[in-house]
């Protein structure tokens, strides 16, 4: 057993902390030459970087941030829309599941990069095919986890609702779909992380804008700082969705507010 | 005056198939008339549950009959209300939205559903947690949650699986006094199953003894003390007369499961 946990205002302080520690250590190695500036820029020149990327002259680094985020939330929502439902037909019917199953497990084991030649060839490089790698990405995972949260909907719950004179259709709507909500959202959630890995392959082998393509475009032009700020870029905009994924929790599920809290 | 509200006639059910077979419940009979709390007692595995399933209509006989009101039993029973050890509380829903599904399901209009559902929460004592979430309350408030639901829908009989055996033993307590004082002044039907003979003593007008494996009905026994049954009733000779007796039926039968088991 561990003792009293920290309150968040002591963990943000020793995090907040480390971080300046960390970035100082960073910025020192560089200066003095320990670390080639070339291989690892210090935190000062990322910054500086960054700064010209969004605010000067280029004012690209903006436009990358809203255009692979865009290319995450529809190739995620896409997937979620079509793998949920499907997903829930697979928990409730042993019937579907059946059919399914053999398909899902060719599906699921393919990197979405392995997508990518077959999708350039159908959609080109523009939206669509970025779309789709994401999509392809995704979709597998969301069923699997939608049919684990359905599954996972506690029998009793659902007798209690017959034994209260629901049918079967309503056991369904008040039972079985908010009863798998928690764990669909769970599992859509890691689903997202995975959506950035796919897209920023996606845009590294064939893109004209986007963080990945912006960090591969770096490394060809020798711009390590720019490298750092697309991933780093990555790093905030996934945090930053990450959080508002958790509000979008907060708001679907009431029930749970207490405890997330403990 | 005593119509039968439940009625078993010569019920067996048996599980699995071939030398697998094992039989739970064998030629049961019982009959449960109207007003009446009629606890069953029973070492565990005697198939106790087994029977409130069937009455219940979750689980077919395999042969004889189940009438509830002289109709037999042949589908999920929404006239039995049910009561589970494990509550079974909908988690994403309030008190009073749990308390409301029964009403809800079976289309009652609103102003009816709200009048109902505050009538039985008061009834359990509940007033002021109505917009509280099952994870929020004590077990014991939880179980009066559960016993809200079942009145809720006004059902023939309250079916209860052990619904006290979780809870600590003075909330037992209370919880057994609550349950006597609210089926007495309602009038309600009960079919209630426990492994605590004391439970049994306190709650019933007839308990019935069930044999070891397979299940059976080993003696009926009436019991007219006097009721309510406070603490001073339970320590009373009569009483303990009872509870020596009802001990050595069961006793019996715990020693026989236990030389079957292993």
């Amino acid at each position: 057993m561990d003792e009293q946990p920290l309150d968040l205002w002591t963990v943000a302080v020793i995090g907040a902390a480390a971080v300046v520690v960390f970035l100082a250590a960073w910025e020192i190695v560089v200066r003095i030459g320990l670390i080639d500036a070339f291989f690892l820029p210090a935190p000062s020149t990322i910054v500086q970087r960054a700064y010209q990327m969004a605010a000067e002259g280029e004012r690209i680094l903006l436009h990358d941030v809203w255009k692979s985020a865009t290319r995450v939330l529809i190739g995620f929502l896409l997937s979620a829309l079509v793998g949920v439902p499907l997903g829930l037909l697979m928990g409730m019917s042993k019937y579907v599941r059946a059919a399914l199953n053999p398909i899902v497990s060719i599906i699921r084991p393919l990197p979405a990069l392995s997508w990518i030649p077959l999708s350039m060839l159908w959609l080109g490089i523009g939206e669509k095919q970025k779309f789709a790698i994401v999509f392809m990405g995704c979709f597998a995972s969301v069923l699997v986890y939608t049919v684990a949260a359905t599954l996972r909907v506690d029998v009793i719950l659902q007798r209690a609702a017959r034994n209260l004179g629901a049918s079967r259709l309503q056991v369904i709507r008040h039972v079985t779909l908010p009863g798998a909500l928690p764990n669909i959202l769970s599992g859509l959630k890691v689903v997202l992380a995975i959506a950035w890995t796919c897209v920023i392959s996606a845009e590294m082998v064939g893109a004209n804008s986007g963080l990945g393509f912006r960090i591969w475009t770096g490394k060809e032009w020798s711009d390590t700082g720019q490298v750092l700020v697309g991933m780093i870029s990555i790093s905030l905009t996934v945090l930053i969705l990450d959080i508002l994924f958790r509000g979008v929790e907060w708001l679907l599920l009431p029930w749970q507010r207490e405890e997330t809290r403990a | 005056m005593s119509q039968a509200i439940i009625r078993a006639n010569g019920v067996t059910k048996s599980f699995g198939k071939g030398k697998k077979t094992v039989t739970a419940v064998e030629d049961f009979n019982l009959l449960v008339n109207a007003g009446e709390v009629v606890t069953l007692v029973g070492p565990s595995g005697c198939g106790k549950s087994t029977v409130l399933n069937m009455v219940a209509g979750f689980l077919p006989a395999s042969s004889g009959q189940i009438l509830l009101e002289g109709v037999p039993v042949t589908g999920v029973e929404p006239r039995c209300g049910m009561i589970f050890q494990a509550y079974a509380l909908f988690p994403w829903m309030t008190v009073r939205e749990n308390v409301e599904f029964g009403p809800r399901v079976n289309r009652l209009p609103r102003v009816e559903r709200l009048k109902r559902a505050r009538r039985y929460i008061e009834m359990v004592g509940l007033t002021g947690f109505e917009h509280a979430y099952p994870n929020q309350l004590s077990g014991g408030m939880r179980q009066r949650v559960a016993l809200c639901r079942a009145l809720a829908n006004q059902p023939e009989v309250l079916l209860c699986d052990e619904p006290f055996a979780a809870l600590d033993a003075m909330t037992r307590q209370v919880m057994q006094e609550e349950l006597l004082r609210i089926v007495d002044q309602s009038g309600q039907t009960v079919l209630f199953i426990t492994h605590s003979i004391d439970e049994a003593l306190i709650l019933s007008h007839r308990i019935v003894v069930m044999s070891a494996r397979p299940g059976r009905v080993k003696k009926v026994i009436e019991n007219n003390l006097p009721r309510p049954r406070h603490v001073d009733v339970q320590l009373g000779d009569d009483f303990l007369r009872m509870k020596r007796g009802i001990w050595k039926l069961v006793e019996e039968e715990v020693v026989d499961s236990m030389s079957y088991g292993n």
